[in-house]
């Protein structure tokens, strides 16, 4: 197998190691992917966020190779492998449902790669052993997957897909199967262990905490289109679409009205795109919004509307009141400190939020 | 529950326990009654007439003799007919698995509408009776049929087709891949399209996925397939005696013979045991191979 990639040079700087350029995939007339372009710089663990159906899974698989490019080109390292067979990309690929060899032992699921490489028995033998230890699984060499926990056999699944020492690691979801303590205890595992091996790698998620919590760059993606690229901050602080700032983090989603570049809502005016006209939509984050008591001097904020409180919620460490504006719902999320007065419904307060805190996007599409 | 369990309370688990035993017994009392009555009893009979004795006129007595038992050991006449037909089943069997294996992995890997057309084509072949089928392969198969037309249509000399193995194993074979297509699918739970990603992203071309990922894991499917068409191909006779024309030598074949033409009874049903005996047989070497793969 002469043909096989073997540990690629780093691509120049400014250049990805891995390239998605115009990558689509179209069943029908339906674009599932549409025309993805996308650099990763070598060694960063970068999310593909978004809901269900958003073509996330089917970007990784096409990175894989087990789903044709419609059109479109992926280069790793230099590489052009849109015409490359799966089993010469030399990707390892975690499957959310682990799909671990169940006639085969923990020890020859994870020597598979190797085998298939060709490696010599030693070799695989030792390099069986440091994977295994990797992923705390040492003494369940000789169990059959079936005797393993989920948590384990998801180990045993990136034991082998990193053994073989892959140009780049593909997760699908990975976390998704596992319970609520498993998966916060795995996040910081795969975490550890891609950075430590400095291994390219991507990460298909529908959870943003996820995304947020464990990647160098989030991809959100919605329907088939690219919606924002950026760090985590970046997302969260400055979202480009609509879409991004209702799918990281939560969001107040105001209606309102713009008339050249200006919106307005409860007789407070916030600036939306220059020369922007029609209906949009006013985003602020519940956490960001400051609440005081009517008529209590409000020095905090640019932006200043009054309510009524509709309802509170006491979750323990957050105080979160809806407060009716205007016939809108405002959330607002306090963290407690203890001590303070907890407001009833019908109470009259005022809101305030920072310029930098509120988005507008125009809804006319 | 009795009045002693609800004064002890400690009792009411093995209470339970007996009743649900109570309950697995009531339930399979009817069909080991009729397995009973409808099987085992004329088996048993089967056997013990195995050891009566037939006079050469045919007329069988009711006295009890070693005599058929030490012609069947004794003639290699029969020792070859054995033979014989656990050769010539074992080569349906397989020739069966090898035509039925790549329809069952498609239909394993198809779904929706296109399954249901597909299994119903599969299904349909056991809507017509076997001696309907035969008699098909008759007419494809025999010396005036359509092979044999096609054949010398284009010049190349007649095939014997018919009335030898060959004929034999043809029919029996089309006639058993409903029942093999059908056990393979059943044994084909634990394939999974992910396991065959996982393996080609580890590096695994198409032919080394099938040889050490799908093979394994449709072992099971391929034991089950294989025991139930030895047991139908060594048992079946109306195939064998139309396509094999009284010149292939089969134990079912033979045992019809020793019946229903010679009315020599005793040695049908010394015939009929050993036919048990293969099939007990072909079932131990089933749970071993099972035992083996899982």
């Amino acid at each position: 197998m002469t043909d096989r990639i073997t540990a690629p040079a780093a691509g120049q700087a400014g250049e990805g190691f891995l390239s998605l350029k115009g990558l689509t995939k179209s069943y029908g007339g339906f674009a599932a992917v549409d025309n993805l372009d996308l650099e990763v710089p070598k060694g960063e663990l970068v999310a593909f966020l978004g809901p269900s159906g958003c073509g996330k899974t089917t970007s990784l698989r096409m990175i894989a190779g087990l789903v044709p490019a419609t059109s479109g080109r992926i280069v790793v390292g230099g590489q052009d492998l849109t015409e490359v067979p799966t089993h010469r990309r030399d990707m390892g690929l975690v499957f959310q449902s682990y799909a671990l060899f169940p006639h085969m032992s923990v020890a020859r699921n994870v020597a598979f790669g190797l085998e298939m490489r060709k490696v010599g028995k030693d070799e695989i033998a030792q390099r069986v052993k440091e994977a295994i230890a990797l992923v705390h699984l040492s003494g369940k060499e000789e169990h059959r997957p079936s005797q393993l926990s989920g948590g384990q056999q998801q180990r045993v699944a990136l034991a082998r897909a990193l053994v073989v020492r892959p140009s780049i690691l593909l997760l699908d979801e990975p976390l998704s199967n596992l319970d609520a303590k498993l998966r916060d205890e795995m996040r910081n595992e795969i975490r550890d262990i891609q950075k430590r091996l400095g291994i390219t790698a991507i990460f298909v998620t529908h959870d943003q905490v996820e995304a947020l919590t464990m990647c160098d760059k989030v991809v959100v993606m919605n329907q088939g289109r690219l919606e924002q690229v950026g760090t985590p901050v970046d997302l969260y602080e400055t979202p480009k679409t609509a879409f991004v700032a209702g799918f990281v983090g939560r969001s107040n989603r105001l209606k309102a009205t713009a008339r050249d570049g200006v919106a307005e809502f409860a007789g407070e005016s916030f600036a939306a795109q220059a020369g922007l006209s029609g209906p949009v939509e006013i985003m602020v984050r519940p956490h960001r919004v400051v609440l005081s008591a009517a008529g209590a001097d409000a020095t905090a904020g640019d932006h200043r509307v009054s309510g009524i409180v509709a309802r509170t919620i006491f979750a323990g460490d957050i105080l979160q009141y809806d407060v009716d504006v205007a016939g809108q719902i405002v959330s607002v999320e306090l963290a407690t400190r203890g001590g303070e007065t907890v407001l009833q419904p019908g109470a009259a307060v005022t809101l305030s939020w920072r310029r930098q805190d509120v988005f507008v996007y125009g809804t006319a599409a | 529950m009795s009045a002693a369990a609800a004064i002890a309370p400690p009792a009411p688990v093995s209470e339970a326990r007996r009743s649900g035993l109570a309950l697995v017994v009531l339930l399979i009392a009817p069909i080991a009654l009729i397995n009973a009555l409808g099987f085992l009893v004329p088996v048993l009979n089967l056997a013990r007439m195995s050891f009566y004795e037939v006079e050469p006129t045919g007329a069988m007595r009711e006295v009890y003799t070693l005599a058929t038992w030490l012609t069947v050991f004794k003639d290699t006449f029969y020792a070859e007919l054995i033979l014989n037909s656990i050769t010539v089943s074992l080569g349906i069997t397989l020739l069966t698995l090898v035509c039925s294996y790549p329809i069952a992995l498609y239909l394993h890997r198809s779904s929706g509408t296109w399954r249901t057309i597909l299994l119903v084509l599969v299904i349909s072949p056991l809507l017509t009776s076997a001696v309907v089928r035969t008699y098909g392969w008759i007419a494809i198969l025999s010396d005036s049929g359509l092979v044999n037309n096609a054949l010398s249509a284009i010049g190349i000399a007649p095939l014997r087709l018919m009335f030898n193995k060959t004929g034999v194993v043809i029919g029996l074979t089309e006639i058993l891949m409903p029942y093999m297509i059908l056990a393979l699918l059943a044994g084909f739970g634990r394939l999974d399209p992910r396991i065959e990603e996982a393996a080609s992203t580890l590096g695994a071309p198409p032919f080394t996925i099938f040889r050490r990922i799908i093979l394994p894991l449709t072992l099971p499917g391929i034991a089950l397939g294989c025991l139930l068409c030895f047991v139908l191909a060594v048992s079946s006779f109306i195939t064998p005696k139309l396509l094999g024309g009284g010149r292939v030598f089969l134990l079912a074949t033979e045992i019809y013979d020793q019946a229903i033409v010679t009315l020599n009874w005793p040695l049908a049903a010394t015939l009929s045991i050993l036919v048990l005996v293969i099939f007990g047989g072909a079932l131990v070497l089933y749970t071993r191979a099972l035992r083996a793969i899982m």
